[in-house]
Order: C-alpha cells, then structure tokens, then sequence
C-alpha cells in the first residue's frame, strides 16, 4: 500500500501539492487525473523519491522513500520524458537495469522487445518518442516490481500499441498483483484499465474513490417540465448542478438512479433520460463546482 | 465472445455481466459450459482484472455462473430462468417506450401497426444487434 500523509510541497513560492493525503491499495490501479498543474507529475516525483516533500510523509508499505535504497528497487517510474543514457542500446539499458532491479527479468524484456519489433542493438536516440516510449514500458514490465508509476505513458503510443500495452499490463495484474499509478489526461482511457481514480485540483484531491461506485453515484439527468424548475425547487436532492437550455433542464445529481428518478417524477417531467456519467463528465462537473470552469475560460 | 462498448455510458462490470447473462439465455453459453478465465479476459480485452473478477463476483452472487476453485467459471442456471428474467425487463423498457410514445401523441394504433410490421420481418440476422 501507498499512503501519502499531509504532504506539502513548494517550488519556491509556488504551492505544487497542498496538504494531500490519499491511499493506495495493492493490487488495484490507480489512475490520478487532474486539472493543468494540479500537482500530478510532482506527486509521482514525490512517490518515487525524486523530490522530498517539504512537510508530510509519502510510505510504500510502511517505509520512507527518499534517499531509501531498499523501496526504490520495488518501483518503477516511467515519467513524462524518459531518460536513457547517452548513445545507448536497449540492451544496455537491459544490463544496466538488471544491476538496479533484482528481479529484472532478461528473458522477459528480450521477447517484448522482439514482439515490439525494436532491434537491441539501435541507438536510442535514433529512435522516434513513440519507440522511446515502448521500450520505457518494456523496462518497466521486466523490472517485475510491485509498482509501476506512469506519467502520461500511453500517450504518443498508436492504438495498436496502447491496446498491447494495455493487455501486458492485465496480465501482469491477474498474475502477479502489479499496481499501476497512472496519471493522463485522456479520461477515456482511463476509464477501461482503472478500478480507483484520484481527482487533483490545485495541488489537493478532489476525490479518490472507486471508479464504478463514482459513475453509478453521479447521474446526468436530462427532463423537460411544463414550468422552468431552480434547484432550490428539489428537496431531498444533492444536485451538483442544473442548468437550462430553454425547457431542457440539465441536472448532474449525485446518488442512487432509482431514487432521483423518482424525485424527478414527482416534478410531472414531459421527458426524463437518467444516465451515468462518463469520467470526463465527473471531472469537468466536479472541478467546476470549485471554481474551474470551462465558461469562465472560453468568454 | 464477450465484447465491451467503450462508448456505453455503463460501467465495464456490468456490461460484462450483460453480457454473460444474454449469452447464457440465448442459449450460445449453455450450462456447464466454461467462461474464459479472469486473466484470459482481461489480456483479450485490454480491460483491468480486478473489474472483470468483480463482475463474475456478481454473476456467481446472481446464481448465473458456478467457481470450481483451481478450474474456473461455469455457466450455472438454465437458459429459461434467466429468459424468463429478460421478458421481464423487455417488458419494462416497452412501458417505458410507450409512454415516450404518448408523450409525443403518437396513436396507438400506429404503434401497433409498427409491431406487426416488425414481427413479421422475422428473426434477427447475424450481424445485427439486439
């Protein structure tokens, strides 16, 4: 397990994570998504012992990471732009990763990279950012740890490519309890590989919760009633936000289906369309009630 | 076999477990028959484990489908069972349907005529959904 405790971090007077505290468990995947600059990436540098945080604690199963040798070989960091070292191969990445990891597993990383169609003996730096990518994430599944923390990983991967890499990552879950900390942007994707999503906003977490227990709480709710309706006219509702487009009235309600489509009822809707969100709707709807509002940025 | 729409607004797990139950009641999985493994489904779709290991959860908590432990899943109950659970919500959604129906002042004989006009196209040919 992952546990971040009150962690605080400053980049001079610039407050990247504020006071964050979320839990982890082993075995699930974790997807963290947030707003532009809400402190993402830092919390995974934070994570793999990058970066010391200034107040709080960060623990991988009960222990400190900073400057601990002994965690650090249990994770993997694929970060946003992947360092290899200058003028090497594969293959040297290979040798140089199996000193570092004891469980790096050889046999294993040759045939990904085979099946991947990347020679061992190129130059990484003729490589494209795809490519560069691909062999981040073959290093990372050989290195056969118990985390593997990915920024931005699957993007400037083809379809093809995001699906294969999607499937290894299944499997080494169901066989080996492998938990994946992935950080993006593309919501949809997310939404197929995580089981436990982490909103940030500003440095904070928004939400963590389940994934399927945060769709089927949330509900997009699209009526049209004989008289305009505010929210102040549904009791017994927690409405996130309602808004209207002439007699369409579109609310975002969190809590069960059948009892706000009751509630609803009760109003004699002439039409009434109840359905779960999508995670890009929770984001947008739940950032937006503090104050990140796409109609504040567009007028 | 079992297939997810990455644009249904449902979560995974329970179109998984849609899924499971219509192909149990069509008959295409018939009792005693195994469902892929956890891990088999999860690489075939690109999907995480631990959602499709919480729709079989579901499934055996419904009395669909049986674990032998160290061998796998199985179809339990009998397609008629379940078929009859599907009339049942077919049923459902017509109400729902006809009311749609009323609300826009459509006749009803209309919508009757619509019905014999679609019965009489026959069953649905492969390749088409239901």
């Amino acid at each position: 397990m992952i546990e971040a405790q009150n962690i605080t971090k400053y980049f001079d007077t610039i407050k990247a994570i504020d006071q964050m505290s979320v839990q982890i468990q082993s075995g699930s995947v974790f997807g963290l998504v947030g707003t532009n600059g809400a402190g993402k990436s830092t919390f995974l540098r934070i994570l793999s012992g990058i970066l010391k945080p200034d107040c709080g604690q960060v623990l991988v199963d009960g222990q400190t990471i900073y400057e601990n040798m002994g965690v650090k070989s249990r994770f993997f960091f694929i970060s946003d732009d992947q360092y290899f070292f200058s003028n090497s191969t594969p293959k040297e990445m290979r040798n140089y990763y199996t000193k570092i990891y004891p469980k790096f597993d050889k046999v294993r990383f040759d045939h990904i990279l085979k099946s991947f169609d990347l020679k061992a003996d190129r130059k990484i730096n003729t490589f494209s950012k795809g490519m560069k990518k691909q062999l981040a994430i073959i290093c990372a599944l050989a290195a056969k740890t118990d985390y593997i923390f990915c920024d931005e990983t699957f993007d400037g991967l083809d379809p093809v490519m995001r699906q294969a890499v999607k499937s290894l990552f299944a499997a080494e879950i169901a066989e080996r309890g492998l938990t994946p900390i992935i950080a993006s942007h593309n919501l949809r994707e997310l939404e197929d590989i995580c089981d436990h999503v982490g909103l940030l906003h500003k440095g904070g977490v928004l939400l963590s919760r389940q994934l399927d227990d945060m769709k089927l709480g949330v509900h997009k709710i699209q009526a049209v009633f004989p008289v305009p309706y505010n929210k102040e006219d549904f009791t017994g509702m927690e409405i996130v936000t309602l808004e209207h487009r002439g007699s369409l009235h579109t609310f975002v309600v969190r809590g069960e289906k059948d009892l706000i489509t009751t509630k609803i009822q009760e109003k004699n809707p002439i039409f009434l369309e109840v359905l779960p969100l999508t995670l890009e709707e929770i984001f947008i709807s739940e950032t937006e009630v503090v104050g990140y509002d796409i109609k504040k940025l567009i007028v | 076999m079992i297939t997810i729409d990455y644009r249904d607004r449902k979560p995974i797990y329970l179109q998984i477990i849609d899924n499971v139950e219509t192909l149990a009641a069509k008959g295409i999985l018939p009792a005693d028959s195994q469902l892929p493994t956890v891990r088999n489904l999860a690489v075939e779709l690109a999907i995480n484990p631990n959602t499709i290991q919480r729709a079989y959860g579901e499934l055996e908590k419904r009395g669909i489908i049986y674990t032998i432990p160290g061998r796998g899943s199985f179809i339990a109950k009998t397609p008629q069972e379940l078929m009859d659970k599907k009339i049942h919500l077919f049923y459902e959604e017509l109400k729902n349907k006809i009311q749609d129906a009323r609300s826009m002042n459509i006749p009803l004989e209309d919508i009757l005529a619509r019905c014999r006009e679609y019965f009489d196209l026959g069953p649905i040919k492969e390749g088409e959904t239901i």
